[in-house]
């Protein structure tokens, strides 16, 4: 009996147990529970670039989340990308300087400790598992052993929830119950673009920028756009 | 596909509540050993491993914990014929009996009816399976169980339960047993799962793709038509199919200000 088939039976049995059927909610409240985090997430990245998340379980995931996906930076990106575990155990004072937009307004949201893990089974890479708490330390041996489980269990749900989506190329009705797609900025990319005649891409560059320099969320700035309530100008960083 | 990682959850769990209820001697070393075998098995989900590796295993475990003379699993091809994958033994005499299993036997019948198949004596006059039932006493058999391993609608195949006396299982037994027989189906059907996450994979990054293109195109209409995002939804979705276009083909078309957009989602002539 080796020590990962245990610990999957046993995160198993735990998912098992937190409803039926099981739903990409219990997967992060188990993730978080299983590892002593204070919050958990689960990022799905689109090409090298968050996509959206599948769930969150409480406000602190939720802008680690969000804040990754408007600036591109941060643990599950970088967990991502390297395909590897990405930890930081103490944010506020953090060996290396990696993430300068992401780490300000994380750690005003409370955040302490945040550690990504990758999403994959075999080549096939999806995103990561994100897992934070509100006071600095390091996962202990037990608990980074369960994350790296449970982002196995975690990648293959995704896939297998996926997989009994309908023939019209949607996503999964199981996948997006609990997620943040982001649909919304898409939206006011789609009016930024209409509105000042540029393309897509560098709308929604024109809105990340807009929410980076007024230092609110990106969904919030584009909430606001769609409900007609902001209209970016045409000149740089502007808005009214 | 007809099956789930839910039911893994579900049956590992029921499994676990079935190992947990014995008290005796006899059913707490049945407990340990089966924790070990669900162990193990829950180890084999998805990650690479060898399905007769695994048949194999789970054929020497219900001859250690079920007290039965011989086991053997059998699962359907591609043909729909049932073929004998692994066996507790190698015995020529053993094997010729799930041979013979291709035409009539306890594993046909439960494999077809998806329903455990018993025979608590293969010596009686009433034997549904004259052949077979000649060949195992022969062999030294006198009863034989076959559990079918199923997943919701879908039958891959049986394990075959060889006893030396007459009579039927416990109930507890053939419960346990049958939730061996689950998780193992659960296994092989994650692996032949694993095999497709990639192609998964790609389906979700098309899906997701598609959506984001068509919330773009909502928010241009939207904003041109000065409508609601809504109602530029319904505007698209409406076009789409009275042009019996794909909705992402309209969106997409909207977004690259292609010709073939919908006059109406165009920009404006400036003049």
């Amino acid at each position: 009996m080796n020590g990962t088939a245990e610990r999957r039976a046993r995160i198993l049995v735990m998912l098992a147990r937190a409803g039926h059927p099981v739903q990409t909610k219990s997967l992060c409240r188990v993730s978080a529970e299983v590892t002593g985090a204070t919050g958990a997430g689960i990022m799905l990245m689109s090409g090298n670039t968050p996509g959206g998340s599948l769930c969150t379980t409480n406000e602190m995931s939720d802008v680690i989340e969000q804040l990754q996906y408007a600036l591109g930076e941060g643990p599950c990106v970088d967990a991502y990308q390297q395909d590897t575990p990405v930890l930081e155990a103490d944010l506020a004072n953090a060996r290396t300087r990696r993430w300068p937009a992401f780490s300000p307004p994380a750690l005003r949201a409370g955040v302490a400790a945040v550690f990504g893990f990758p999403l994959h089974i075999g080549a096939t890479r999806l995103g990561a598992l994100n897992l934070c708490r509100d006071s600095a330390g390091s996962l202990d041996q037990q608990q980074y052993a369960d994350a790296l489980v449970m982002a196995d269990i975690v990648a293959e749900s995704i896939l297998i929830f996926q997989s009994k989506a309908g023939p019209g190329g949607e996503v999964a009705a199981e996948l997006e119950e609990a997620a943040d797609f982001h649909w919304v900025v898409h939206q006011a990319s789609g009016m930024v673009a209409a509105q000042l005649g540029i393309g897509i891409g560098h709308a929604l560059a024109r809105l990340r920028g807009y929410a980076f320099a007024n230092e609110r969320l990106l969904a919030d700035v584009a909430k606001d756009v769609v409900a007609r309530r902001l209209r970016l100008s045409a000149d740089e960083m502007g808005g009214t | 596909m007809p099956w789930s990682y839910l039911s893994a959850w579900a049956m590992i769990a029921r499994a676990v509540d079935i190992a947990g209820t014995g008290m005796t001697r006899t059913e707490a070393s049945r407990e340990a050993v089966l924790l070990e075998a669900l162990v193990s098995l829950a180890d084999t989900l998805v990650a690479d491993f060898d399905v007769v590796d695994l048949l194999a295993s789970l054929a020497d475990r219900c001859v250690e914990v079920f007290d039965v003379a011989a086991a053997g699993l059998m699962l359907v091809g591609p043909d729909g014929a049932l073929r004998v994958m692994a066996s507790s033994s190698e015995a020529m005499r053993i094997l010729e009996l799930f041979e013979l299993q291709s035409e009539e036997g306890p594993c046909p019948d439960c494999y077809l009816s998806g329903k455990v198949v018993t025979h608590p004596d293969l010596a009686s006059t009433a034997s549904p399976w004259p052949r077979f039932s000649a060949e195992a006493l022969a062999a030294g058999f006198r009863s034989v169980q076959a559990l079918p391993m199923r997943l919701r609608g879908s039958v891959i195949g049986a394990l075959n339960l060889f006893h030396t006396g007459t009579g039927e299982m416990v109930s507890a037994d053939i419960a346990a047993a049958q939730a061996l027989a689950d998780v193992a189906t659960i296994a092989i059907l994650q692996h032949r799962a694993a095999l497709e996450a990639q192609a998964v994979n790609s389906q979700l990054q098309h899906a997701l793709n598609s959506r984001i293109v068509i919330e773009q195109a909502k928010g241009m209409v939207a904003e041109r038509r000065q409508i609601s995002t809504q109602e530029a939804f319904s505007a698209l979705r409406t076009y789409a199919r009275s042009q019996n276009l794909r909705l992402a083909d309209v969106a997409q078309a909207v977004v690259e200000g292609s010709p073939s957009a919908p006059p109406w989602a165009r920009l404006p002539r400036r003049g």
